[in-house]
């Protein structure tokens, strides 16, 4: 059985806009040494859903999705795997695939207007009408005064306008596909919560494939409809986003008691001893073998492969097998 | 109930800019017991940041009172300064940002030590600062790396033995833990309540994740706008906070468990409070 057959298994029977199979990413510090960076990742992105991409920082995220729109740096190449469109075409950033980062300051170019930037990523068709696209872009983003916005320069609006403004640059290329790349890591929380909404928003009325990218539980617990856990450059569980009710992977499990809770449960907090291993000291065996309390001899050994449940879940775990250990 | 450690008493704290006058603290009062921990929650522009730099003597244009350990502290001289500064530190949200990057972790405690007068020997303070490193969890052996081949939680703990080694009883911490990962928030967290309940140390949080409010402060205040608009014990207000903002907060505040009870109900909505009434969109002229 192919490892992940079913960790994009959509449930409505939604259509796979872009697909990903055995993707891996190399680092070469040197023209003839390969560090891995990501390996045997499988994503299938489908029209009007959310797909999320969780893990801790150096665990794979961000290079997954750089790689999905060839834009991964300089001494990395993806050199494995297969990324493909559901009509075929060849495609990148501003054809079909939309990124939306972190940092919306650092994104937006300082000197020009956000209508002037907007401008520039529309299509060929829709250059005959720039006024009224940049007038529905900015209003379908939420602005009120879409003018106003539009002759504004990046530093006169605030974080969470600013990152409706890379919002509507995003939507202006008409993509299938948008990554948002911790979108609203850097924003205050009742700023997060309406950019949050907006997504939502925007994935139905677009009808568009997201791949979210965040380190936040909760932020995928309330936007994902499915969801992904990397560990150090690997997918270790997959499924359903109500997978974190009872996840399978004693990483995922150690992630969701190292939050503190709102009900204040817990003297102290579990949390997983350790950090994740940094590139070119990923340890053999498990990825996880050296931080996991369920650790045994096989886990030392040998890498586990993910594996597909019955109930469209998989997790890459010795001891998630069936009945227990495998 | 101990004597309060930290009172401060109708605290203001004015920027000039341009012409202009800006309040970024509007008389703000509490008392800090002794190896308690009050969370200040507030949103960048609450003033939150000011209001600590103001409680360290570090800001300008300050009015009101702070008092630490019965004396008042704008009345300190230079000696007395000094020797409030050693009692009363600051841990910042980005660790490495705080860290000089040509100065390896045994050096950056050693230099604290000497303009403290706290080692009179170079081995004195070696001896010292292996003793602070174990103190917040990390092999002395670290002493002799640079705080870029640190992670992020290492460097965060090397900031802790830095305010720890020259005395300190009062820390304000800045965010401590909002640049962690989870897996080591877990950690920084768990270390900052060992510190408190071993060592007695009285803490300033101030953050804006409610959960880790929740999870370290024995009293909250929240501010905005440079005002306390709610105060009371961490359980009470963040259970059922009274003012309307800081129910948004709460609101706001994504929850794995709330989310995925809210989606098993079978709500297809986001959670997240209530549509904006109107987006803010106007940008400042």
């Amino acid at each position: 059985m192919k490892p992940t057959d079913s960790s994009g298994r959509v449930k409505d029977g939604a259509e796979a806009v872009l697909t990903a199979t055995g993707l891996g990413v190399g680092f070469f510090p040197e023209p003839d040494r390969r560090l891995e960076v990501v390996a045997g990742v499988e994503l299938r992105l489908c029209a009007g859903r959310t797909t999320a991409l969780v893990g801790e920082s150096g665990c794979g995220k961000s290079v997954t999705a750089a790689a999905l729109g060839g834009l991964l740096p300089r001494g990395m190449a993806q050199d494995q795997g297969e990324i493909r469109w559901a009509d075929g075409a060849a495609r990148g950033p501003g054809r079909g695939l939309a990124y939306v980062f972190q940092d919306p300051g650092e994104c937006l170019d300082p000197v020009f207007t956000v209508g002037s930037q907007i401008r520039e990523t529309l299509p060929p068709e829709d250059r005959g009408r720039v006024r009224e696209r940049l007038e529905e872009l900015l209003l379908t983003v939420g602005f009120t005064e879409p003018a106003r916005v539009a002759e504004s320069y990046p530093h006169q609006l605030s974080g969470g306008m600013q990152q409706r403004a890379m919002l509507a640059m995003a939507l202006a290329s008409r993509p299938r596909v948008l990554v948002a790349d911790e979108p609203t890591t850097a924003l205050d929380v009742t700023v997060q919560a309406k950019i949050l909404r907006l997504l939502a928003d925007l994935q139905r009325r677009e009808n568009l494939a997201v791949l979210l990218i965040t380190h936040n539980l909760g932020v995928v617990a309330e936007l994902a409809d499915d969801l992904h856990v990397m560990y150090a450059g690997r997918i270790v569980e997959s499924g359903p986003v109500d997978l974190l009710r009872a996840p399978r992977h004693p990483y995922v499990q150690g992630l969701l008691k190292a939050l503190p809770r709102l009900d204040g449960a817990g003297e102290k907090l579990e949390g997983i001893p350790g950090a994740v291993p940094p590139l070119g000291r990923r340890p053999d065996g498990c990825r996880f073998h050296p931080r996991c309390p369920l650790a045994r001899a096989v886990c030392r050994e040998r890498e586990p492969e993910l594996r597909a449940g019955g109930d469209g879940r998989a997790v890459a775990c010795w001891a998630c097998g069936e009945g227990g250990w495998a | 109930m101990n004597a309060p450690l930290l009172e401060v008493e109708n605290l203001r704290v004015t920027y000039r800019v341009g012409r202009r006058r800006v309040e970024a603290v509007k008389g703000v009062s509490f008392s800090v017991a002794r190896g308690r921990c009050l969370g200040v929650v507030g949103e960048s522009g609450s003033g939150k940041s000011s209001l600590a730099r103001a409680v360290l003597a570090l800001e300008d244009g300050v009015a009101g009172r702070v008092r630490f350990a019965g004396q008042d502290v704008a009345a300190l001289d230079r000696a007395g300064l000094l020797a409030f500064r050693r009692r009363a530190q600051m841990v910042f949200q980005d660790p490495l940002g705080s860290l000089n990057p040509r100065l390896k972790v045994g050096a950056a405690l050693a230099e604290v030590l000497r303009v403290h007068k706290l080692a009179d020997s170079r081995a004195a303070a070696a001896q010292q600062t292996a003793r602070w490193l174990e103190t917040v969890g990390l092999d002395p052996a670290y002493a002799r790396r640079y705080p870029h081949e640190l992670s992020g939680g290492q460097r965060q703990r090397v900031n802790l033995a830095r305010a720890l080694c020259v005395g300190a009883e009062f820390l304000i911490a800045d965010e401590p833990v909002s640049a962690l990962d989870v897996s080591v928030q877990a950690q920084i967290l768990n270390l900052l309540k060992t510190l408190q309940e071993t060592r007695g140390i009285t803490w300033l949080l101030i953050g804006h994740d409610l959960a880790v409010m929740r999870h370290m402060a024995d009293e909250v205040i929240v501010l905005k706008a440079g005002e306390v608009v709610e105060r009371g014990p961490a359980a009470d207000v963040l259970a059922h906070p009274s003012h309307p903002y800081a129910r948004e907060l709460l609101a706001a505040a994504p929850n794995v468990g709330r989310a995925l009870a809210r989606r098993a109900a079978g709500s297809r909505s986001l959670g997240l409070m209530e549509p904006p009434s109107a987006v803010q969109d106007r940008p400042p002229r």
